[in-house]
């Protein structure tokens, strides 16, 4: 998948290139807003990362040129994020917006909605190595047993199958599954991700949930099992 | 020309003293200068009145033409010694008559017997008062009218120079009104003068510095007081803006000083790749910390300008209270304690701020409640009708537990207030922000914080103010 970052920020740009490289993007990078202009005209990407403020050119007119020809998907960095900026930024044409600091998996996360947005229809069934989950009868059956959750247990478990292999924020959780929108400074996840665990992992020998210190959770199967015992417990 | 709004006050004083005396001035000449001209007419009228009769006497006399001479000679004695005065007489007879001149006497001769008419001579600039008379027939004399006339001339000069010397007067009495209006005004205005210089030398570096209200006069006095009243406040609110930077730069300072001490020892000497990974994490989780604080920093300032909108819908709050328990459901359990809510009352809120601040409030109780003990929501209504928003609401969660002292129930709002230090670190990650930003939703929706403890329990909670 191609992705276009404009960013002038030398540090911000290289990582970003670096960290959504090993993600598995190709990745373009420039410097300065018309440059950016430029690639983002010529060539088709599917989404685009854009600064807001840039030498020459800014965010906001980058985007609107942009929008007179193509419909790309853009994500639009800022380190303001007054009121009037957001509305400003989705008002010319922004699909989604991202206020500094931002954590990397939280980017991550929002490319690849924009780029999943509408491109295929949800599985109502997902299987990750013995683990099944119906979405429909909201069952979840590992190694043909059925597991007992409760109900936001299950919403958990089926927000990380469905992103499986997809680090998820403790912020995007509380959000997905609790409709909580802010940092709510609580342990709250970390007991839920415990209690989800000891249910679908406890007795098993492959675990599938895994966490990523400092950044979330994953749910995905790991052949190299040294390498998952490597990581920390939660 | 300096437009009138960007003149001096003396200036404007001195202007507007001088266009007064000069109305003043206008209108008592022209007062005046109508008594005058009403006097002089009179006075035309009287001495008209005497020379007729005095005309009128002889020319009754003379009843024979042989006696008219007598009247010539009295008309002549009169016009000689006044050059001014004219007298015509006229009558049927060619005998019985002075003056030569009949134009004039026809023009006169509208003029009514003892009311005073004018006339124009072709020798004068000005018109002659005159003043006309019949005498009827006696003997041989037919009916003769007389007209007596003096110059006005001499009145209208007099006149004149009266209305010269009035606007003169007037003019420089204006001007002399003016310049003592300026230095009146200088003089009054001194204490302003000297107010003004007293805040010229309040100086940033000395914030404590206020204008002297003594001495001055009551007026400026409170101008002065108003001034001095801002000032306390703006000592205030520096004074709590330089603590909370205080504040905010020893708790990045904690942060930044694991960050950097780390990675200095990380990089010391070559390390394997795990413990490297390590100090990578460790890090991430500080800067995570820092983020927290930075990004309530911002929201705690943005809410302080009024900068968030309100996206405020009417719903009822014990279900949104519900939410949020909901979301603490797991700390709750682990803490062995339950939640219940009492009451219901429906208000127009922003969610998602609303349930941010339950969310700061449940947590606290958590935090500070005995484990196994029971949490109790309160929500309650102005006028408790369901279905009714527009009287407000409020939030009450109390929680058995140490009491809180009454000095600290007071600041606990205050950012990066902390009630026992040793607290802080019971649980997780807490930056001593969360009651702060309960109290500046609350202040969104045009409410308040309040907080009372006491017999083991302590109430902590917030008012909804209807839109």
């Amino acid at each position: 998948m191609k992705l276009l970052i404009v960013e002038d920020e030398a540090k911000t740009a290289d990582y970003l290139r670096d960290g959504l490289a090993e993600q598995g993007w190709s990745v373009d990078v420039a410097r300065d807003g018309n440059s950016g202009l430029h690639l983002a005209r010529e060539f088709d990407y599917d989404v685009i990362v854009l600064d807001v403020m840039l030498p020459g050119l800014d965010g906001f007119s980058v985007l609107r040129e942009l929008r007179l020809r193509k419909q790309t998907p853009v994500i639009m960095l800022t380190a303001r994020d007054r009121i009037d900026d957001r509305v400003h930024g989705l008002g010319a044409g922004a699909d989604d917006y991202l206020v500094k600091p931002f954590s990397f998996i939280e980017l991550l996360a929002r490319l690849q909605a924009l780029v999943r947005r509408g491109r295929q229809q949800e599985s109502t069934e997902l299987n990750i190595g013995d683990l099944q989950i119906n979405l429909l009868a909201r069952r979840a059956f590992r190694d043909g047993n059925r597991l007992d959750l409760t109900g936001k247990e299950f919403a958990l478990l089926a927000l990380l199958a469905q992103r499986r292999g997809q680090i998820l924020s403790k912020t995007v959780i509380a959000a997905q599954v609790w409709d909580i929108n802010f940092d709510s400074n609580t342990n709250v996840v970390e007991v839920a991700i415990k209690r989800l665990r000891a249910k679908i992992d406890g007795p098993f020998r492959n675990k599938l949930l895994h966490t990523v210190r400092g950044m979330g959770y994953v749910l995905e199967t790991r052949e190299d099992e040294d390498a998952a015992n490597a990581r920390p417990p939660a | 020309m300096t437009p009138w709004r960007e003149l001096p006050i003396a200036r404007r004083l001195a202007a507007m003293f001088a266009g007064a005396a000069l109305l003043v001035f206008a209108l008592v000449g022209i007062a005046l200068y109508q008594v005058l001209q009403t006097q002089i007419v009179r006075y035309q009228h009287a001495e008209l009145e005497t020379k007729l009769r005095y005309v009128a006497g002889s020319v009754n006399a003379c009843e024979l033409r042989e006696r008219w001479h007598k009247v010539e000679d009295k008309v002549d004695s009169l016009v000689s010694s006044d050059r001014s005065t004219k007298v015509w007489a006229w009558s049927d007879s060619a005998l019985f008559r002075i003056g030569a001149g009949a134009p004039p006497v026809e023009a006169a001769r509208g003029a009514a017997d003892r009311g005073m008419g004018r006339l124009w001579l072709a020798d004068s600039d000005a018109p002659y008062r005159v003043l006309a008379q019949t005498i009827p027939a006696k003997g041989e004399r037919p009916p003769v009218r007389i007209w007596v006339a003096i110059d006005s001339q001499p009145y209208r000069a007099a006149l004149r120079s009266f209305a010269f010397a009035l606007v003169a007067l007037g003019l420089g009495g204006a001007a002399l009104v003016a310049l003592l209006g300026h230095w009146i005004a200088q003089v009054g205005l001194r204490p302003l003068q000297r107010l003004s210089s007293d805040a010229q030398r309040l100086s940033p570096s000395n914030l404590s510095q206020r204008l002297q209200p003594t001495d001055l006069p009551p007026e400026l006095g409170r101008v002065a007081g108003a001034f001095n009243g801002a000032l306390d406040r703006l000592e205030a609110a520096y004074t709590r803006l330089e603590a909370f930077n205080a504040d905010v730069a020893h708790e990045l300072r904690t942060p930044l000083t694991n960050l950097m001490g780390q990675t200095q020892v990380a990089l010391q000497r070559p390390r394997e790749a795990q413990r490297l990974t390590e100090v990578l994490t460790s890090n991430l989780e500080e800067l995570e910390r820092m983020r927290g604080i930075v990004n309530d920093m911002l929201f705690l300032s943005r809410a302080g300008q009024g900068d968030i909108a309100l996206d405020r819908v009417c719903v009822p709050l014990a279900a949104e209270v519900a939410k949020t328990g909901e979301f603490l459901e797991y700390l709750l359990e682990e803490a062995g304690m339950r939640l219940r809510i009492d009451g219901a009352a429906d208000a127009w809120i922003d969610t998602s701020l609303f349930r941010r601040a339950m969310t700061n409030l449940l947590h606290n109780a958590v935090q500070h409640a005995t484990p196994g003990s029971e949490i109790v929501v309160e929500v309650r209504c102005g006028e408790a009708v369901p279905g009714d928003c527009g009287s407000g609401a409020s939030v009450a969660v109390r929680n058995e537990g140490k009491c809180v002292e009454p000095q600290h129930l007071v600041r606990m709002f205050d950012r990066f207030y902390r009630v026992d230090e040793a607290r802080e670190h019971r649980g997780e990650r807490h930056h001593g922000l969360g009651l702060s930003i309960v109290k500046a939703i609350a202040s969104l929706h045009g409410g308040n914080v309040f907080a009372n403890s006491g017999e083991g329990r302590t109430t902590v909670g917030f008012s909804l103010a209807a839109p």
